[in-house]
């Protein structure tokens, strides 16, 4: 349990927690808009993944094109679900909010199920991306630091697209108290689609990634890593980008440490840790961990 | 000010004079009933029964005290495992399970078995909701869907008690009419009564505002707590007869699925509603059976 297996472990673990920090910037946008926790977001992630393994292994596209393919693909299912599923029921109280996000993933995952079965299928993976490099005795895969740079950059774009184009203003303004949002000319139902436009869009790139790094998709895939983003997303304070993608590095890395040190018998535990941090932080902080974009009633 | 609506009272002072008949009568119906009845219509019956009594202790947090939970999955679980655990014939506790030995070898009757699958899953929602109970709106409902997968991810891990994802078979078909009835006529009598003392107008004021309620001098952290303890304790009971009813649990089996089963039959049949559970719980067995075979 020396250094360097610490940092190898981090390493290996960056890719998981930039999938869970673009989920979770996702996440926290849509929240932030909408106040309702979007089940759907990890099935959107499944649509992304699904569309990219169908284009790759179907119709033989390179990943590139089948990664813009996924982001079309997610984007349209975020829009379709905003305008049929959540828009219909806004203002109709938190519970019926709910259940209907909830509702909207079972149904999106079971009729994925009907589709195409629910076993694991494979995820190719190009030539291009399979090499690994060795930096004294620690080990990096070129996916690995690809999809880290790829997250970081789109994260930073995002944040500083939300702090000063006109657009990300609307946005925080919505967020922040839609009413009065409304009131100084803001349309707000463009805005909300512009929302889902965004956190689809990184629900899909988050997709093709866990594709390429598990080598499988499957219609239940969406279920865990959506829900550790969704508690990414409150840990970093809603509304608040940077702090959701920090947060998201934070658990991916976390989760990753917590069975590197843990006996492998109990490597299953996995998705426990999330839970525990989450009620670790949020028994003493309520909040999250970093300052939130919302009104606190 | 007082916080109960007084006709109400008026209206269950007059039924009671009626009640003991139409229980004569109700029963006599369930006589026939099991007697008359073949072996699939009187599974779905049995499952109806079941479905009346997770509503209706879900209806006491998710309804009266407007604390949504989801969950209650996870207490089903709790209470299965420990009614599963209790009853399996020893020999499959030997043969697969690596347990102490005085649970190995423990063969407890019925009616105790799920007395205390009811009071573990109480542990249970105790232990992880009472940290939850500072969270407020979403972030509750979040914690709350903590207690499944967490219960879910534990009886899948943890192989020497629960076999893990294999989950446990054979448990003994104790599970009948009268059992599940009479605990589902026992649960409404509870929540009736409740409902009209002291708790019930305390939990409704709760569910209505709870900032009002507090300083109108209700100790809201205390009667959620107990709200919370009774739901998951007649939870944990709905368990374990589902248990003694389908004979072969896993961990998913508890999953979301179950879940939001049980809060569509709560919602459809209408939320803080007696009659409106047992509605729904009617309404939507009936509809997972007949779209069962598609």
């Amino acid at each position: 349990m020396d250094l360097t297996y610490i940092f190898q472990q981090v390493l290996n673990a960056l890719s998981l927690g930039s999938m869970l920090a673009l989920l979770a910037v996702g996440y926290t946008m849509i929240y932030g808009v909408l106040g309702l926790i979007n089940f759907a977001h990890g099935e959107v992630f499944m649509i992304g993944a699904f569309t990219a393994m169908y284009a790759i292994t179907g119709l033989g596209f390179p990943l590139p094109i089948a990664l813009i393919l996924a982001i079309i693909a997610s984007v349209l299912a975020g829009v379709l679900l905003e305008r049929f599923c959540y828009r219909p029921v806004q203002g109709s109280g938190d519970i019926t909010l709910f259940i209907t996000s909830l509702a909207a993933s079972i149904g999106i995952r079971s009729l994925f199920v009907m589709l195409f079965g629910s076993r694991s299928m494979q995820f190719p993976m190009p030539k291009y991306l399979q090499g690994i490099r060795f930096w004294g005795d620690i080990l990096i895969t070129d996916l690995n630091l690809i999809i880290f740079v790829f997250t970081v950059i789109i994260t930073l774009i995002l944040s500083f697209f939300i702090k000063n184009t006109k657009l990300g203003i609307a946005m925080r303004g919505v967020s922040y108290n839609k009413q009065t949002a409304e009131a100084m000319g803001i349309n707000s139902t463009s805005i909300i689609v512009a929302t889902f436009v965004i956190g689809s869009a990184l629900a899909a790139v988050a997709g093709v990634a866990w594709g390429l790094q598990y080598g499988n998709v499957r219609p239940a895939m969406g279920y865990h890593p959506g829900i550790s983003g969704f508690i990414a997303a409150v840990l970093g304070g809603i509304g608040n980008i940077s702090g959701a993608a920090i947060s998201g590095f934070l658990l991916g890395v976390g989760q990753v440490l917590f069975v590197a040190f843990l006996p492998s018998v109990y490597s299953g535990f996995r998705p426990l840790f999330v839970w525990i941090v989450l009620f670790i932080i949020l028994f003493y902080k309520p909040t999250g961990l970093f300052r939130s974009n919302i009104k606190w009633e | 000010m007082k916080l109960t609506e007084n006709h109400s009272d008026n209206f269950f002072k007059n039924r009671k004079k009626y009640t003991l008949v139409i229980l004569f009568i109700f029963f006599i119906l369930l006589f026939i009933l099991s007697n008359s009845l073949s072996g699939y219509y009187y599974r779905i019956l049995l499952l109806f029964g079941i479905n009346v009594i997770l509503t209706l202790s879900l209806n006491i947090t998710n309804g009266y005290a407007n604390i949504f939970s989801l969950g209650h999955g996870g207490l089903m679980l709790a209470g299965g495992y420990t009614t599963a655990l209790l009853t399996l014939p020893v020999e499959f506790k030997a043969n697969t399970l690596s347990l102490p030995l005085w649970l190995e070898q423990a063969q407890v009757p019925f009616i105790f078995s799920i007395i205390l699958a009811g009071i573990v899953a109480m542990i249970v929602g105790l232990t992880i909701l009472l940290p939850a109970f500072r969270l407020k709106g979403h972030y509750f409902i979040l914690a709350s869907l903590g207690i499944n997968i967490i219960m879910i991810n534990i009886a899948e891990n943890v192989r020497p008690i629960t076999n893990g994802a294999t989950g446990l078979r054979g448990a003994p078909p104790y599970t009948n009419i009268w059992w599940i009835f009479g605990i589902a006529i026992f649960l409404i009598y509870l929540i009736w009564t409740l409902l009209t003392a002291r708790f019930g107008r305390a939990i409704k004021a709760i569910g209505k505002d709870q900032g009002l309620a507090e300083a109108m001098g209700v100790n809201s952290a205390k009667y959620k707590a107990y709200a919370f303890m009774i739901s998951s304790f007649f939870t944990g009971v709905g368990g374990a007869l589902w248990t003694h009813l389908i004979l072969t649990i896993s961990p998913s089996s508890f999953d979301l699925l179950v879940v939001f089963q049980i809060i569509m039959m709560l919602v459809i049949g209408g939320v803080s509603s007696i009659s409106g559970s047992i509605l729904g719980a009617a309404i939507i067995t009936a509809i997972l059976e007949i779209l069962q075979p598609l």
